[in-house]
Order: C-alpha cells, then structure tokens, then sequence
C-alpha cells in the first residue's frame, strides 16, 4: 500500500487528486477510473472535515490493489468516533446525506473502523475489464 | 481548478472541477444569475456532491424567483453522478 498525509482542509484536495492519479497511472489502471476514485476520497475526506469531532492536523488516504479492484483507506487521526457507514438512509431524519450516497452507489464496499482514536473508512471498487 | 464563464443570455461555462474546494466561489458567481439560465457543462470533468449542491441552490433560487434552470451538454461520467445522487429527475438536463 502507498500511503500519504496530507493537511486537514480543503486545500488537500488537489494534492490529492494528483496522488491517486499516479496511482492509477502506475498500477495500469483506465485513467478515467481516477474520477471514480477522486470521487470517493473527496465524499469521504469532506465528510471528516464536516463531522469528526477533534482531529489532527493531518488526514492520510492510502491505495492499494492492482487491476481491475482497488482499495482505498482514509485515517482521521485523534478524532471521536463517528461511523457514516451507521447514517439511517437517505430521507430518514438524520438520514445521509447526498455525498454518501454517492459513495454507497459507487464502491463495492464500505467499512468503517476505530483504533487507537483514529477513524478509518477503507473502500473497495472493483472496475469492469 | 474551475474555470467560471458567465456570457450574456445567462449562460455559464463551467471548465475543469467543480469540487468542495471551489463550490464557494462557483456559488457565489451563479449568484448573478437572475433570469433564466442556461449552464453549460461541456468542459465539466468532475462533480462531487459540493458541486452538486450549488447547482441545485441556484435551481432553486431561480425556481422561486419565477426562471428556469437548464444544464446542457454533460459528459457520460458527469451524467452518471447526477443519476446516482437522484437529481435526474430534479434537474433540467440536456
């Protein structure tokens, strides 16, 4: 796995998008998959920012896995627990919201994780041959 | 990054990336628009759910206001996240 931190804002986002775009790039995958996955690290990334309570300075999105799945691991470090995996469904009070949803629709798998007070969300997409 | 184009005729160019990063400033740009409007989505290459959201408040403030709202031109993988947010059926799209 090739992991990275980067700052807790916004700002993030580029670097980002360049870091799963060398990814891809290297593992051989369709480079219009990166849009897939640029997707589900900015739905989760901002999710972190809008909701954990306490957080680092730093935020680390993690990639693995060659051709056709891919896993992607987001680490919110020293956070309280907050699992957007346990959101009601759409519509339901509280309910998620549309970046979640997103997500739902677009990976394979969600999971979410609390060690050592870090949040870990890791996603599995697995893209047609 | 965003390119914004605002033309006469309240037709928008969006170019680039429509992310969390840059909804603020696309937001307050689509502001502007009072009438109806058409944005133009042919050099879009990515939304996320921020981006989404602006587009459906300016949906909204015209809708009140009495305007339409039209998004033309949207790439196959643009369409596909409007599709699978359910805003297909909310937006005007072309």
């Amino acid at each position: 796995m090739v992991e990275r931190r980067f700052p807790r804002n916004l700002g993030s986002l580029e670097p980002m998008v360049r870091f799963v775009a060398d990814y891809v790039r290297h593992k051989g995958f369709d480079a219009e998959h990166s849009f897939t996955v640029d997707l589900l690290v900015e739905e989760i990334f901002t999710n972190m920012l809008r909701h954990a309570k306490g957080g680092g300075p730093d935020v680390s999105v993690g990639l693995e896995g060659d051709v056709p799945e891919l896993v992607l691991t987001l680490r919110d470090y020293d956070v309280d627990s907050f699992d957007p995996t346990a959101a009601p469904p759409a519509g339901a009070p509280g309910g998620e919201g549309v970046g979640l949803r997103l997500v739902r629709r677009i990976s394979d798998s969600i999971r979410y994780e609390y060690r050592e007070r870090s949040a870990i969300i890791t996603l599995t997409k697995r893209f047609p041959l | 990054m965003l390119e914004i184009d605002v033309q006469p005729g309240g037709v928008v160019r969006l170019r680039g990336r429509l992310d969390a990063a840059q909804a603020d400033r696309a937001k307050d740009t689509l502001l502007t628009l009072n009438g109806p409007s058409t944005i133009d989505l042919t050099d879009l290459d990515y939304v996320s759910s921020a981006g989404l959201g602006v587009l459906v408040q300016t949906f909204k403030r015209l809708r009140d206001s009495g305007h339409s709202l039209v998004l033309t031109n949207l790439k196959p993988r643009i369409r596909s996240v409007f599709v699978y947010a359910g805003l297909d059926k909310v937006l005007r799209l072309e």
